[in-house]
């Protein structure tokens, strides 16, 4: 029961943007996928959400996805984009409602407002999803995808949120709030998948990482392991150095010049 | 604080859905009137008082039998049949292409039909196997060329699931001037018969109306709007754009192929036995949208008695404001529309994000 991938290919236009990827993910996990931009991290994504037309495999609670319907994979697992267009004037609740359609709880009528209490826009239901601001319209999708899988944990196996980036566009108490909620998901048996960039909510947030660069994993496992000053310099090219803050061990990053790494 | 009192309260969008079932039950009530408005007005006198007559079955006099049952009904069936197809395939091209500009007549899927259906006519006598067709012939071959053009108009401007607006719309207008130009020069190598065939088929307006073509045209227009709601749910998930859709569930190319498939389909048939209707298409669905919420589920079923209410008001319009002659009716539906529509682009500049 986990979320596995093994030799992922993609290829975007001529290029090969990923090149032989292994993944795999754990329910009761949040992993965290890191990497400087263009690594292939939205990609890789793409592909495991079958999205993308991609070589190699991807296991779902070791359910081949190939062989998995649309709406089969929708109740497995949702997925966050990096951005969501919305064309017609739809209210806040309307399109959470559109991802509870596409999920098991699909006819719990407080549902929807649950949702949006817990990204902190309770009241906002009947605003215009394109009249909030850039914050705010994340965290409504983000309702809209934790409705899709509200039960962490169903009678087949574990629950899957595939977030990309979910809280780039974010305040830091709102951030803090998101990897709170996201946390709490996998403590209740779901498996949560997020690209970040915030290397210090990762470390504090996640328990694995994943560091992606050109296209390939430069290294995967628990967080201490993933973010080190080994790692760091060379994936993003630049001197940082990894330390640890003395409450309870965590580690934090601090950026420790502007220039190139030695 | 002035400004704080009179600050706008929140846009009322609380449970839109029960808002638009109710229209729906408003919009039947609107259809009927409508319907009555239709049949009791024409050239000849035909009262109201002989029009309830004829429902409860009292004798009528001959002319008022041909009048009422040959020309009327026709004509009211045919009116309402085109002005739900217009309307409901306005409101589904606009949900495939994410877009409240999207209508067959602006973007040139009319004319792509309406070449088809000429093509047929002109070149279509040579070509045997047409023949098993019978007099869907027309319907058929106008569906063709809408489908047709569909593809295209979707192939040139939609990129990763995105739609330009500009690239449509231009496409759209090189689209419909290739198509008008070539129906050009099939009408001109016509000949006689076949330019009585074209005048037949009206491609114009509804003055025409008969049986043969309620018979030839309404099946595809029920079929097309029977098939529209099973849509809506795809349609409202490809607002969210391609990638949400397909996690959603939403098998995005098949919805997209069957809003393709409808969309030819309805205006297909209704251009042929009507002619290139504007402003149906676009200004219904978005008053729809303005009052109850762009959610298809509604949406498309309001459209389409809305637009057959709107049309068979227009056909009345047309033929009374200058009778006994008759205005064709994409005339007043331009002149009723076009302002509505300009509106529209005046009003929401920044929804429609060009
Ligand atoms: N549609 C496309 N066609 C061609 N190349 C693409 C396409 N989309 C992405 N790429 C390339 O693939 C590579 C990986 O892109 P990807 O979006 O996965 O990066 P990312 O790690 O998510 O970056 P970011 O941090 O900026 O979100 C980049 O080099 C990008 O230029
Ligand atoms: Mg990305």
């Amino acid at each position: 029961m986990s979320l596995r991938a093994e030799g992922l290919r993609v290829r975007l236009g001529a290029a090969e943007v990923l090149h032989a990827v292994d993944f795999s993910a754990d329910p009761g996990e949040v992993t965290a996928i890191v990497g400087p931009n263009g690594s292939g991290k939205t990609t890789l994504m793409r592909a495991l959400t079958g999205e993308l037309p991609h070589d190699g495999r991807v296991w779902l609670n070791g359910r081949d996805t190939a062989a998995l319907r649309g709406w089969e994979m929708a109740a497995l697992r949702a997925v966050l984009p990096q951005s969501t267009p919305l064309a017609f004037p739809f209210s806040v609740v309307e399109v959470v409602r559109m991802g509870q359609m596409s999920g098991l709880s699909a006819a719990d009528p407080t549902l929807a407002a649950r949702a949006l209490s817990a990204v902190d826009l309770a009241g906002y239901e009947n605003r215009f999803f394109q009249e909030l601001s850039g914050g705010e319209q994340q965290r409504a999708q983000l309702a809209r995808v934790l409705v899709q899988v509200w039960e962490p944990l169903g009678p087949d196996g574990p629950r899957w949120l595939l977030l990309d980036e979910p809280v780039a566009s974010l305040d830091i108490g709102h951030q803090l709030g998101v990897m709170a909620l996201v946390r709490d998901y996998a403590r209740r048996g779901g498996g949560v998948v997020a690209v970040m960039h915030d290397l210090n909510l990762t470390a504090i947030g996640a328990d694995k990482a994943v560091m992606m660069a050109q296209g390939q994993v430069l290294a995967a496992g628990p967080v201490p392991e993933v973010l080190t000053d080994a790692v760091l310099g060379e994936a993003y090219g630049c001197p940082l150095r990894v330390n640890a803050a003395p409450a309870d061990g965590a580690v934090f990053v601090l950026p420790h010049s502007v220039g190139k790494v030695a | 604080m002035v400004a704080l009192a009179e600050a706008p309260a929140a846009p009322p969008v609380a449970d839109r859905l029960s808002r638009a079932r109710r229209m729906h039950l408003a919009l039947w009530a609107l259809l009927a009137l409508a319907a009555t408005a239709s049949l009791a007005s024409g050239a000849t006198g035909v009262s109201l008082g002989a029009l309830f007559a004829g429902m409860t079955g009292a004798e009528l006099s001959g002319v008022e039998r041909v009048v009422l049952y040959d020309i009327r009904l026709p004509r009211l069936v045919l009116g309402a049949l085109v002005g739900a197809s217009l309307a409901v395939s306005g409101a589904v091209m606009q949900g495939l292409f994410r877009n409240p500009l999207a209508d067959p007549a602006l973007v040139g899927v009319s004319a792509g039909a309406g070449l088809g259906a000429i093509t047929a006519i002109v070149l279509g006598a040579g070509v045997s196997w047409l023949a098993f067709t019978g007099i869907y012939t027309v319907p058929f071959a106008a569906f063709i060329g809408g489908w047709a053009s569909t593809m295209i108009l979707y192939r040139v401007s939609t990129r990763r699931g995105r739609t330009s607006v500009a690239t449509m719309l231009l496409a759209g207008i090189a689209l419909g001037a290739l198509a008008g130009a070539a129906s050009g020069v099939l009408v001109y190598i016509a000949d006689d018969a076949q330019l009585r065939d074209l005048t037949f088929w009206g491609l114009g307006s509804l003055a025409g109306a008969t049986w043969a073509k309620v018979a030839a045209a309404g099946p595809i227009i029920v079929a097309a709007l029977l098939a529209a709601p099973f849509l809506a749910r795809g349609l409202n998930g490809l607002a969210l754009g391609e990638a949400a859709a397909h996690h959603m569930g939403i098998p995005v190319q098949t919805v997209k192929n069957a809003a393709i498939l409808s969309v030819a389909a309805a205006t297909g048939a209704a251009v042929a036995v009507s002619g290139g209707i504007g402003f149906v298409g676009i200004v219904v669905p978005h008053l729809l949208r303005l009052a109850t919420g762009p959610d298809h589920r509604m949406l498309l079923p309001n459209a389409a008695l809305l637009g057959a209410s709107l049309l068979v008001l227009a056909d009345v319009i047309s033929r009374t404001v200058i009778a006994p002659a008759e205005l064709p009716i994409g005339i007043v539906t331009a002149i009723l529309g076009a302002p509505v529509f300009l509106w529209i682009l005046l009003r929401r500049r920044g929804m429609i994000d060009l």
